[in-house]
């Protein structure tokens, strides 16, 4: 009996052991599942007639994570892989991106296709992803189409002028119809105040201190806060530090300023009308209309408050409060929603948020040296660039999700009510909005050949969106929509560089450690100088400013503007 | 290991005739360690191999034989850095606070439960003050942040009631006070959990010495200086041993979820650098070089304090 026992333990023991193993080693497998059977769907439409329509999986990675995603199984999806004979086994980054991609781009081991945004460059670096110059010269006469005049800013860099992405996230020919950021004010502070005029930050804080004096507290009795920032990790860039150029007439370009005529670089913080506006949001502490929370608070905690409609003023793109503000909107609380506004350090700045880059070219896909068929894959973001495939993708099956009706496409109302209301599912379903960051596309108010929109995005469609008080607020102020209230894009010069966030970095260069450096002791000094008292306002920045050039920040400065170089002597060839 | 020879002699001779003996007689006790034996190798040494990296400059794309071998560069970077040694006194004094802490509030509780003669409230307090353990440092990092907020926060709240203080303190922007509020939320979190283990070596104490105490006429707090603490001696040393051996290895979630920009320069521990100024900057071989530190300190401390525990207390885990 003891033998007997013995040995099953053995058994058992090293029957787990091989499951182990068995475990670790299957996890190659997933790529090259296409089963050589023939198609079961050949109903191909023209563009892909003669081409070869064998299911073919392929995987996909993105840094993006997208939460609607159904597997293709939506029905824009089926209808892809009907045409196209491809499905995507999608993969999303989980938490923080760049670490996602550092580690794929480290284990040599590629998805077929990968969106990797800016860490595409760790991709180039290790040599994992394809040039694309030859296969879209031969294979993608629509991407060649949509990026005409623009393809040589399709080239990675100067040094290497391969094409490893088509865009996908800079649209062609796009025009902003509605604004998302500047200053937010709530609808009821505007409307009680009988709509003031909102163009600097002056007027901005006297708006809100007006209101906190008539309403300090809600009906609850829980204080009114008068202006909350967002300063959890990344959010920093977005409610706190890029408000302080775009504000005193400087262009996103990053964390750093570039002169439109000399393309000499600064980082910008080192510029003087910026300190006058973290001296104003010292000014706004000390008043006690700054959220004490601001620099504390975690993410979550920032959208739950504004969701209690408490806070009165941001400073945030509706996309990063948005959650916050749907569940006032839900509850039915419109006037309790934001209004956007140009607002600048003092009259003689113009907003710059809309200061045009022109077509930015990189973010995008890239094709990896894994794929097991990159003719078929280029073909397949081809079909997708096509006006076929833009209409697909943006509006869904004609008959289902949108009508011809006299020449003109219009989406009837039950299902624009579905879209606004239970979006998500809806998204789920039908897959609209699911493919728009694989392949190159044209933007918002480009016309396709029969005189429609490629996208749903144009005036009438944003203006249906609005609730009334929404409607109410751009009414008083003379306008359509938010846009109408910011500085035009002819005000401004194109900048030849595009974007700098939007330059590659090698991996390599120095730069990449120096500007995290600066970015450390940035995060860590402005806080610290927006809650300080306003005496000691101007001592702390002076060290500020002194620990930038002690990191070197020149050294940082002039490494950027030889991209920046780089790349205009690029663009302009 | 002692499960090896537990059922073989004690080996006096170790010459080879009887090593085989021994082996041919436990050769299924050898059989059946031997999966986890290759499992320390697989998971444990084979990746070693990876610290080459730290002295290339490693590029994922090429081969072993391609790659550009640079020395000790990376290791001169490490040393050269200020942030470097911020970031080690963080951790090493958010460690130390946390072993201390750690070791003392699990003791005293187990001992204190000990001594509840009501089993019913010694159950159930067992278990309430192990639940926080299941709990992600995610939704505690939370708890903590609600209950120190100055916007009705508890402990605000709390103590303006009190009429302690008439503003509101903002605890989370305090740099001074991060190592605390780490360290208070560590031991909320953990106590119950690590009380379990002293609780079975009270368990274990013969109740003959603690009957022999009574008859001598020693008070319970004699009995918990003479017995209890005695009995538990060894467990106490070796989880010490232990923990002094992780001492640099705190890992960053706590930190990480607590921390703000605020608190910085408390908060940033090793883990959180080797992942912003490696990993994440694509520097395979810099994050490698911290690693190798790491591990090199860890494994020094460990032999230290086991070797003083040896001296001091005659006992060891080696």
């Amino acid at each position: 009996m003891k033998r007997e026992m013995k040995w099953s333990g053995l058994v058992l023991t090293t029957t787990l052991f091989a499951g182990l193993l068995a475990a670790c080693g299957n996890n190659n497998d997933n790529a090259g599942n296409a089963s050589p059977s023939i198609s079961a769907n050949p109903t191909a439409t023209s563009s892909a007639s003669e081409d070869n329509l064998a299911p073919l999986t392929m995987t996909f990675y993105s840094e993006d994570p997208n939460p609607n995603w159904a597997n293709m199984q939506d029905e824009v999806g089926k209808a892809l892989t009907a045409t196209t004979g491809i499905t995507l086994d999608a993969e999303y980054a989980v938490g923080d991106p760049v670490q996602k991609s550092s580690l794929i781009a480290a284990s040599g081991e590629y998805p077929d296709l990968i969106s990797a945004k800016g860490s595409i460059s760790k991709f180039v670096d290790a040599g994992a992803v394809l040039d694309l110059t030859d296969l879209i010269d031969q294979y993608a006469p629509n991407i060649k189409k949509v990026f005409e005049g623009q393809l040589g800013r399709l080239k990675y860099s100067e040094v290497d002028p391969a094409i490893y992405v088509i865009p996908s996230y800079s649209t062609v020919g796009q025009q902003y119809f509605n604004a998302g950021g500047g200053f937010e004010l709530q609808h009821r502070v505007v409307k009680e105040l009988g709509y003031p005029q909102i163009k600097t930050v002056a007027d901005f804080e006297k708006a809100i201190k007006d209101y906190l004096k008539l309403h300090p507290k809600d009906e609850n009795g829980n204080p009114n806060i008068g202006l909350s920032l967002n300063a959890d990790d990344w959010h920093m860039f977005i409610s706190v530090t890029n408000p302080a150029f775009l504000t005193t007439g400087g262009a996103d370009d990053g964390e750093f300023h570039i002169d439109i005529d000399t393309q000499e670089v600064t980082y910008h913080f080192r510029r003087p009308e910026e300190k006058e506006y973290f001296r104003w949001l010292n000014h706004m502490n000390a008043e006690g209309l700054l959220d004490k929370e601001s620099f504390v608070q975690k993410y979550d905690q920032y959208k739950a408050k504004i969701a209690t409609g408490r806070v009165l003023g941001l400073i945030d793109q509706d996309w990063d409060y948005g959650d916050g503000e749907k569940a006032l909107k839900a509850e039915g609380k419109f006037e309790y929603g934001y209004g956007h506004y140009p607002v600048t350090l003092t009259s003689e700045y113009k907003e710059a948020s809309f200061w045009p880059s022109g077509f930015m070219a990189g973010n995008g896909l890239a094709i990896s040296k894994d794929n097991p068929d990159p003719v078929r894959a280029i073909k397949f973001l081809d079909y997708l660039a096509s006006d076929e495939g833009q209409v697909l993708m943006n509006w869904g099956i004609e008959g289902k999700h949108y009508k011809v009706e006299g020449g003109k496409r219009v989406i009837p109302e039950d299902v624009n009510n579905r879209k606004i209301n239970d979006a998500t599912k809806f998204q789920k379903e039908t897959g609209i909005g699911n493919y728009n960051l694989l392949s190159a596309h044209y933007g918002d108010g480009v016309k396709d050949p029969t005189g429609n929109y490629y996208t749903t995005n144009f005036p009438e469609q944003i203006v249906a969106g609005f609730n009334d008080v929404e409607k109410e607020t751009l009414a008083a102020y003379g306008a359509t929509t938010w846009r109408d209230l910011f500085p035009k894009e002819e005000e401004f010069k194109v900048r030849p560089w595009g974007a700098s966030w939007n330059i590659p970095v090698p991996t390599e260069s120095d730069s990449v450690v120096l500007e995290k450096k600066l970015q450390d002791i940035t995060w860590k000094r402005i806080p610290q100088a927006i809650l300080a008292k306003p005496e000691e306002f101007d001592k702390i920045w002076d060290d500020y400013q002194k620990e930038l050039i002690a990191a070197d920040v020149e050294k940082a400065e002039d490494l950027r503007e030889e991209l920046v170089k780089a790349r205009v002597r690029m663009w302009s060839e | 290991m002692k499960a090896v020879t537990i059922d073989g002699q004690p080996q006096v001779r170790r010459d080879k005739g009887t090593f085989w003996r021994t082996f041919l007689r436990n050769k299924y006790l050898y059989a059946m360690s031997l999966p986890f034996v290759l499992w320390v190798f697989v998971f444990s040494y084979y990746p070693l191999w990876g610290w080459t990296m730290a002295f290339q400059k490693y590029k994922p794309a090429l081969s072993f034989g391609e790659q550009q071998w640079v020395g000790v560069d990376h290791f001169k970077t490490l040393f050269q850095d200020d942030t470097f040694y911020q970031v080690l006194r963080n951790t090493l004094a958010m460690s130390f606070i946390g072993i201390i802490a750690g070791f003392l509030v699990p003791i005293v509780f187990a001992i204190m439960l000990n001594e509840i003669r009501s089993m019913a409230f010694k159950r159930v307090a067992q278990t309430v003050s192990y639940l926080p353990h299941f709990v992600s440092w995610v939704v505690v990092a939370g708890l903590v942040t609600k209950m120190l907020s100055t916007d009705n926060g508890a402990v605000n709240d709390f103590l303006m009631w009190l009429g302690i203080m008439n503003e509101p303190i903002q605890f989370m922007a305090k740099g001074e006070l991060f190592w605390g509020i780490v360290t208070l939320s560590d031991v909320w979190k953990e106590t119950g959990w690590n009380t379990i283990i002293y609780l079975a070596a009270i368990a274990g104490i013969g109740p003959e010495l603690y009957e022999a105490a009574k008859v001598d006429g020693a008070s319970r707090l004699r009995q918990i200086w003479h017995i209890t603490l005695p009995g538990i001696r060894t467990t106490i040393v070796i989880l010490l041993i232990m923990s002094i051996g992780h001492l640099i290895q705190i890992g960053f979630e706590k930190q990480f979820l607590l921390g703000n920009n605020l608190v910085r320069d408390y908060s940033q521990v090793l883990d959180l650098y080797s992942l912003e100024y490696g990993l994440q900057m694509s520097r395979y071989s810099f994050g490698t070089a911290i690693n190798i530190f790491n591990s090199v300190v860890s494994i020094i401390l460990l032999f230290a304090a086991n070797g003083l525990f040896k001296r001091i207390t005659k006992e060891s885990i080696m």
